[in-house]
């Protein structure tokens, strides 16, 4: 068994999370007890197996006609101005 | 006999003969749930107004003399993740406490032209992450067999409605025994159906290669009836298989002899108890003296499927919940400094700790340099697993062992050991990573008189095998008495 350390102030970063303080350690000892549990796994050697029994079957790429309202989509968002999404500033 | 402790098929012929109304079936189930529904916390948000109008309408169309529908006038509960054009979609997540879907799921278009009356959405843990509903960002439901018990997870809300008499069918979705564990816990039945054979547009995604939407009810019958309505191709999901769907009803027959079926050995391991051990032994001595021939055999992989599951699943659920991000819908975080900040604060408002700890495992096995170790590895024992359940299915029909390894734990229980929970899916996760379909019955009861599960794995899309299997134990037994006696 490798006992994997996580960086958990790290691997929140990279998920656009942020984990107080007084969690990381309940978090860490969380997902080091998963991924022990994990690293059991044996190796199975060869190309990634994917299931080709499933494969997807991908639409034309022919625009849709658009059968909903821009009000109806709009409807849900946080912010919204002059039918737009509005975000903070992006460029300095 | 109240009209909310009868199955589908038994109010539809109800309906037929003019026995009953849709009406007053609506208002029968419609009066169990304020009986009981504050006990149990099966739903998230009801919705009487359009159920009324929905079973009136039904009863208009019955006097003009239409055919309609088998499930037409029946009351279904629908698992808070699938999509309802105009009632609010929580995925009991506070990310998506206001979010109303502009569209239906493909199944939930089927469910409106059949006129079945949607009595409201049912809780889960919170975007299906969790095997105890104890994840809910909403609140708690309780097994309605034991109120001090968890009902289960993740479609613990639509498997206690149909156990309370809440609701006389319900959908659930099922990722890793998201439909199965909480029906077994709750002594219902659950079908997990073929991945591909049920449309996932509009259910809101977890692990969309595990993914599938099922039906759960109280009898074998029911929940044919319902999984004949939503299955089908849909161009709308490119996973759905675009093949004849044969009507499942039509064919159920009770009879197994001479189907083969396999005793899968590493389901009856240490971690299951005895009693539950127990009375599936005395289930598979039914099939035996019914004409099944029965051989026990072992599928060495099925041990490592629990790991590779959590290694998908994670990756899968990290990159599909990368859209809450506060900006097209759902919740945004009120102060931030920058677009940065803003993600990161309406993520960490929004996520409960269960959902986070997923993200990040799986954000952590896609991560440069563990890729190859974790995720990788993980679809290789994906395949290996599939492999080898493809084999079982050249000498047997159907596979059996119990659904759960124990029976409802108490509430609060289990919530903060994880891997205890991770591994309470031991015996359910290996038919969702081969894509197969399983069906959980109930299977007795232990010395707490708490439900025992019994699963049934088929070949990919041997629906009626498994629900023939099904269908014969029922019959076996009786009947099944789902409801629960002492709510």
């Amino acid at each position: 068994m490798i006992n994997m350390s996580i960086d958990i102030k790290n691997i929140a970063k990279l998920s656009m999370l942020r984990i107080e303080d007084e969690k990381v350690e309940k978090f860490k000892k969380d997902m080091e007890a998963i991924i022990n549990m994990v690293d059991r796994l044996p190796n199975i050697s060869g190309e990634l197996g994917l299931n080709y029994d499933n494969v997807m079957t991908l639409r034309e790429d022919i625009a849709v006609q658009n059968k909903y309202t821009r009000n109806e989509l709009l409807q849900n968002a946080p912010e919204v101005q002059a039918g737009c999404l509005v975000v903070p500033k992006t460029i300095e | 006999m109240k009209l909310y402790e009868k199955t589908a098929s038994e109010l539809s012929e109800m309906l037929r003969s003019k026995e009953c109304s849709a009406l007053e079936i609506f208002e029968d189930v419609e009066n169990r749930i304020k009986s009981v529904e504050d006990r149990v916390g099966a739903y998230i948000t009801l919705t009487p107004d359009i159920a009324k109008k929905r079973a009136i309408e039904v009863d208009e169309s019955f006097a003009k003399g239409e055919k309609l529908n088998v499930l037409a006038g029946i009351p279904i509960g629908i698992k808070d993740n699938i999509s309802t054009k105009g009632i609010r979609t929580s995925c009991a997540s506070k990310m998506l406490e206001n979010y109303v879907p502009p569209f239906n799921a493909t199944v939930i278009e089927k469910i409106n032209n059949a006129g079945m009356v949607i009595m409201g959405k049912t809780n889960l843990d919170e975007f299906a992450m969790g095997s105890s509903t104890e994840t809910s960002y909403m609140h708690i439901t309780r097994n309605p067999h034991d109120l001090d018990r968890i009902p289960g997870g993740s479609s613990g809300g639509s498997t206690a409605a149909v156990a309370a008499g809440e609701a006389i069918l319900t959908l659930g979705s099922d990722t890793g025994g998201s439909i199965r564990q909480p029906a077994a816990l709750c002594g219902a039945i659950g079908l997990k159906p073929t991945y591909g054979s049920v449309s996932r547009y509009g259910l809101i995604a977890a692990a969309s290669s595990l993914d599938q939407i099922g039906p759960i009810g109280r009898s074998v019958k029911d929940i044919a009836m319902l999984q004949d309505l939503i299955s089908g191709y849909d161009k709308m999901d490119a996973t759905s298989k675009n093949i004849e769907y044969p009507n499942l009803v039509d064919n159920l027959t009770a009879n197994v002899k001479g189907m083969k079926i396999a005793v899968l050995k590493e389901f009856f391991g240490v971690g299951v108890d005895d009693s539950i051990k127990e009375s599936v032994y005395k289930a598979i001595k039914m099939y035996e003296e019914n004409g099944a021939e029965i051989k026990e055999i072992s599928l060495p992989s099925t041990e490592f499927a629990i790991g590779a599951y959590h290694i998908i699943a994670s990756a899968e659920a990290s990159s599909n919940l990368a859209r809450f991000d506060g900006v097209k819908y759902g919740l945004r975080a009120k102060e931030y400094n920058d677009l940065t900040d803003m993600y990161e604060k309406t993520r960490s408002e929004g996520f409960g700790d269960e959902v986070k700890r997923r993200i990040m495992l799986g954000t952590f096995v896609l991560s440069s340099g563990n890729y190859d170790v974790y995720y990788k590895k993980a679809k290789n024992l994906q395949k290996k697993v599939s492999e080898e359940f493809e084999e079982t299915f050249v000498d047997f029909d159907v596979i059996i062992s119990p659904t759960v390894a124990s029976t409802a734990s108490k509430i609060g229980e289990d919530i903060n050991h994880p891997v205890k929970m991770y591994y309470n899916d031991s015996c359910t996760i290996a038919a969702s990573i081969a894509g197969l379909p399983a069906i959980t019955l109930p299977c007795g009861k232990d010395g707490n008189n708490l439900p025992i599960g019994l699963q049934l794995i088929g070949n990919k899309f041997s629906e009626q095998t498994l629900l023939n299997a099904a269908y014969t134990y029922e019959n076996l037994c009786g009947g099944f008495n789902v409801l629960s006696q002492t709510l």
